[in-house]
């Protein structure tokens, strides 16, 4: 009789015991927090690498922004900001399906928005730079609302091409309005000190980490609620979404709103990183980069847009600095590409072969690659 | 066309006549340059949308690219025809250089049509894929373009008879080119509503327009005839851009301009109905020619510029479905 | 007894997820009309549609007059001489009732040759030869569409639910002509209204939840009250 009474208090504790909560945590996150850690210690170790200061170096009275580490954090504060433009038309894009060609409308509006707050109020830069960035929110959000409200009425083709007329429009008259300082563009030098990247670009860098974490987070948390659910019922068919019984207008709206308000602050941080707005950043080659990244990255996966931008700034950046010259005759006439100059060319020529060969992108077709692998493990383990 | 679509019709170019002619401030000569030069850009927006029209119709893609041939066209007829370019073709006559300049920009133009249908193929049955990789090829073609020649725009500059030759009307001097264009594009017009109206194969481009499938349950091969439509789609745009070019010169940034306005015409006409892009070109011409007109006068630049946006903008919010177009 | 001109084996066919044939399996005999009967959602489209290759079928194979047309473009199979006129008619509504047949012409005679035959089944074609296909009525667009599939020489045709929402004095013209193309031509009609089906077929293959489950001479099913009553289903009759 002891003896069971033992083995019924004993084996529930030895095998329903869940593991420990931080050890789930860790299986799950290894890589997201190795990446974070790495990013966060990345401009002291560069600057412990190369000796390079990663505060700048000292001029006199001054610190200016010269040396590795500096150099270093400029390149990836830029990529923070295009990551969170792109993982933001992602969730519009290849979460829930609906096509912009003008999402590059609210990335200039938040390096304009924040630029005429900051450079024409004449109040303590502090103040201006915060009351801005809340401008920068409430405009985009309630454009995103306005544009998204539309998305009832025009929907896939028509949709793009409203939002690309909308935004060729503003990136037209921004080059022209005498408050954004026309074809020149906006110069942004009346910045607080603490977020001025010629005086502090290491607390640039952190803020610039800090957003796109953030971003990565709030979208992680939308897709896998409720809400991200029925965003991909909406891409794969919205009448049939509607059927089943939900107000699709209302998640579309969700989704094209947040989008809107993250490519927002994604504009901040460029138009701070280059003291400047200027109409490029309501162009539509920003709307073509988030685009052509997202596919090629992966099409509504979460890494994609990540692992994307960062493989093809890097790559640009390496492009761009050698100097691969590529000489063709063709008869008629010589062409020689150099491809430090024709990037985008080359780029074109690459999203053109990955829609092509690889539909999903390098992160799907990546995770369909390792489902297989998985597969056939299983089933060899099955087997034997 | 209805009696009621009649009366809509009229009443815009009726209210656009009327805004042209007061902004020109009641001057008949201006006014009549202003009708002129509307109907000009009008005809070649027709090159750039005919083909956009088409295709989409049959094939429910908007070809992003199609701008791109216009440009293009453009490049190619301005490198034959002006000497110490690219490409040399060794004929002394101006006149007759830019007849192989234009006849060799539709070749080209053709020959790319083909080439992108072949590359679209593979995404066919994924429509999204096939909307961006058009977009794609127009990158790389603008890209190429500008590693061909160079960022900096070409203005005409080698002069040759019909160019220059001028007619006086109103007491205004005109250009003979731009009457030149007009009838060109004119033929080409009425040329292709002869295509789908007339022969087997417009029949056949009109039906897959409604029904693909049961095409090819006849026992047509509608891959053939997609791959028809897109090189005269092509051609005609690559075409476009090559009698433009004396006009416009060749720049990178002129397929852009013209693909956002030949849009505003296809959803203006109605996507997918040919006489409804006819229209909508000669409209949408009119309308860009009369603004330009209003902003020289208000001394306003950017208004001109973002006319073709405004129209497109306001097409969509009044009337999505367009002039001809069917709900979708 | 010749050998069929439509050989269907054990055929799977998928629309998205959804498995809507299973080891279909019926011959059509070459002369003669075969209906394929069964409720709605039973797969009898999407067995037509096989045929065409509209559907593609994942496993089993068709064979057409002795060659296996599983897996060619549906321009081709229609090419070998099957004529298809679908549920709802699919007529050209822009179109004229001359180009509407025209479109169907494969060879340049191929109209001229067929369409006094035409014009004897369907005398009101000629009257309407002119006018665009959408502002027909449903009979006369059935007529169209059944005409449509006689512009050239095909062999077989596979008709879809011909007499669907159509008046009862329509339906008397088009089952008589039916009856007197079906002299010259092999038929694979598909129809729900059993008195049509009687009236018309020569064989009969009944398909319930995406599998044949049974089939043999029509009029010996009209005595069979059993098989009627459980796959048919009350008013069918």
């Amino acid at each position: 009789m002891d003896n069971v009474q033992d083995v019924f208090q004993e084996t529930p504790q030895d095998v329903f015991r869940p593991p420990p909560m931080w050890r789930v945590f860790l299986r799950e996150h290894w890589l997201h927090l190795l990446i974070v850690a790495v990013l966060i210690v990345l401009p002291h170790a560069i600057g412990w690498i190369t000796g390079d200061s990663p505060f700048g170096r000292v001029r006199g009275s001054r610190v200016i922004m010269a040396g590795e580490s500096t150099y270093w954090q400029a390149i990836f504060i830029e990529m923070f900001s295009l990551a969170v433009l792109v993982m933001s038309y992602n969730l519009m894009f290849g979460f829930t399906g609906v096509i912009s060609f003008g999402h590059a409308l609210f990335f200039g509006i938040g390096g304009y928005a924040v630029g005429i707050v900051v450079q024409y109020w004449d109040v303590d830069p502090n103040l201006a730079f915060i009351a801005g960035v809340l401008l920068v929110i409430f405009i985009t959000s309630i454009l995103g609302l306005l544009i998204g409200l539309l998305s009832l009425r025009l929907r896939g083709i028509y949709f793009a091409i409203f939002t690309l007329a909308i935004a060729e429009m503003a990136w037209l008259y921004a080059g022209s309005w005498r408050l954004t300082r026309g074809e020149d563009g906006l110069t942004i030098n009346r910045l607080p000190e603490w977020i001025d990247p010629e005086r502090s670009r290491l607390m640039v860098y952190y803020i610039g980490l800090a957003l796109f974490v953030t971003a990565f987070l709030v979208i992680r948390r939308l897709v896998r609620s409720p809400a991200g659910a029925v965003f991909q019922a909406i891409r794969e068919n919205e009448d049939r979404a509607k059927a089943i019984g939900y107000n699709t207008l209302r998640y579309k709206l969700l989704s094209i709103v947040v989008a809107s308000v993250l490519a927002g602050l994604a504009g901040i941080l460029m138009g701070i990183l280059n003291k400047s707005a200027r109409p490029e950043l309501l162009g539509v080659t920003y709307t073509v980069d988030a685009l052509l990244i997202t596919i090629i990255g992966g099409v509504g996966t979460l890494a994609g847009p990540v692992v994307g931008t960062a493989g093809l700034h890097l790559l640009e950046l390496w492009v761009r600095d050698s100097s691969i010259i590529l000489s063709l005759n063709l008869g008629l006439f010589e062409f020689t590409l150099n491809f430090s100059q024709d990037w985008i060319l080359i780029i074109g020529v690459v999203f053109v072969v990955v829609v092509l060969v690889f539909p999903y992108g390098l992160v799907g077709t990546w995770y369909r690659l390792r489902a297989r692998v998985g597969d056939w493990w299983e089933r060899r383990r099955a087997t034997t | 066309m209805t009696r009621s679509d009649a009366v809509l019709i009229t009443a815009i170019v009726g209210a656009i006549l009327s805004f042209s002619f007061i902004s020109s401030g009641g001057n008949v000569g201006s006014f009549g340059i202003t009708i002129l030069s509307g109907l000009f850009q009008g005809m070649l927006l027709f090159l750039v949308a005919a083909g956009l029209s088409l295709i989409f119709g049959l094939m429910d893609v908007l070809n992003f690219a199609q701008g791109a041939y216009f440009m293009v066209g453009a490049y190619l007829a301005y490198d034959i025809q002006h000497t110490g370019g690219l490409i040399d073709v060794g004929i002394a006559d101006p006149g007759l250089r830019f007849i192989v300049g234009v006849i060799a920009a539709t070749l080209a133009g053709a020959v790319l049509g083909v080439l992108l249908e072949l590359l679209l193929r593979p995404v066919y049955k994924r429509h999204l894929f096939l909307l961006v990789l058009t977009f794609g090829v127009s990158i790389v073609m603008l890209e190429g373009i500008k590693a061909f020649y160079s960022v900096t725009p070409y203005t005409w500059t080698e002069f040759f008879g019909i160019r220059e030759a001028q007619f006086t009307f109103l007491g205004q001097n005109f250009t003979q080119y731009r009457l030149f264009v007009l009838a060109v594009g004119f033929a080409l017009m009425v040329g292709i509503s002869l295509l789908l109206n007339r022969t087997r194969i417009g029949i056949i481009i009109r039906a897959g327009v409604q029904d693909r499938e049961m095409v090819s349950a006849l026992g047509i091969n509608v891959q053939t005839v997609f791959t028809f439509v897109f090189t005269l789609g092509c051609a005609v745009a690559a075409f476009g851009g090559a009698i433009a070019a004396p006009f416009l010169g060749a720049t990178i940034t002129m397929g852009t301009t013209y693909l956002v306005a030949a849009i505003a015409v296809i959803v203006l006409g109605g996507l997918g109905s040919y006489e409804g892009t006819a229209i909508g070109a000669m409209i949408v011409g009119l309308a860009l020619a009369a603004m330009q007109q209003f902003s020289i006068t208000i001394n306003q630049p950017v208004l001109a510029s973002i006319t073709p946006m405004m129209l497109l903008i306001a097409v969509l919010l009044i009337r999505p479905r367009g002039l001809f177009g069917q709900e979708r | 007894m010749s050998a069929p001109l439509l050989r269907v084996r054990e055929i799977d066919a998928f629309i998205e997820q959804f498995h809507i044939l299973e080891d279909v399996t019926f011959d059509v005999p070459d002369g003669g009309i075969t209906v394929l009967l069964g409720r709605n959602g039973a797969g009898k489209t999407t067995t037509l549609r096989s045929v065409l290759g509209m559907t593609s079928v994942t496993s089993g194979d068709i064979e057409y007059n002795g060659q296996s047309i599983v897996g060619k473009k549906t321009h081709t199979i229609a090419q070998m001489g099957i004529g298809y006129v679908p549920e709802h008619r699919a007529i050209f509504s822009e179109l004229t009732v001359q180009e509407n047949l025209r479109i169907a012409a494969r060879h340049k005679d191929d109209l001229p040759r067929n369409i006094e035959m035409i014009f004897t089944l369907f005398p009101d074609l000629k009257r309407l030869y002119q006018l665009q296909g959408g502002n027909l009525s449903g009979g006369q667009q059935q007529m169209l569409a059944i005409a449509r599939a006689l512009v050239p020489d095909n062999r077989l045709l596979l008709i879809d639910e011909p007499s669907e929402g159509l008046a009862p004095v329509i339906i008397e013209q088009v089952i008589a002509a039916i009856k007197a193309l079906a002299e010259t031509k092999t038929v694979l009609l598909v129809e729900q209204n059993f008195r049509v089906a009687s009236q018309l077929a020569d064989n009969y293959v009944i398909m319930d939840h995406g599998q044949s489950v049974a089939h043999g001479v029509m009029a010996s099913l009209s005595q069979d009250d059993e098989i009627v009553q459980r796959y048919l289903g009350v008013g069918m009759h």
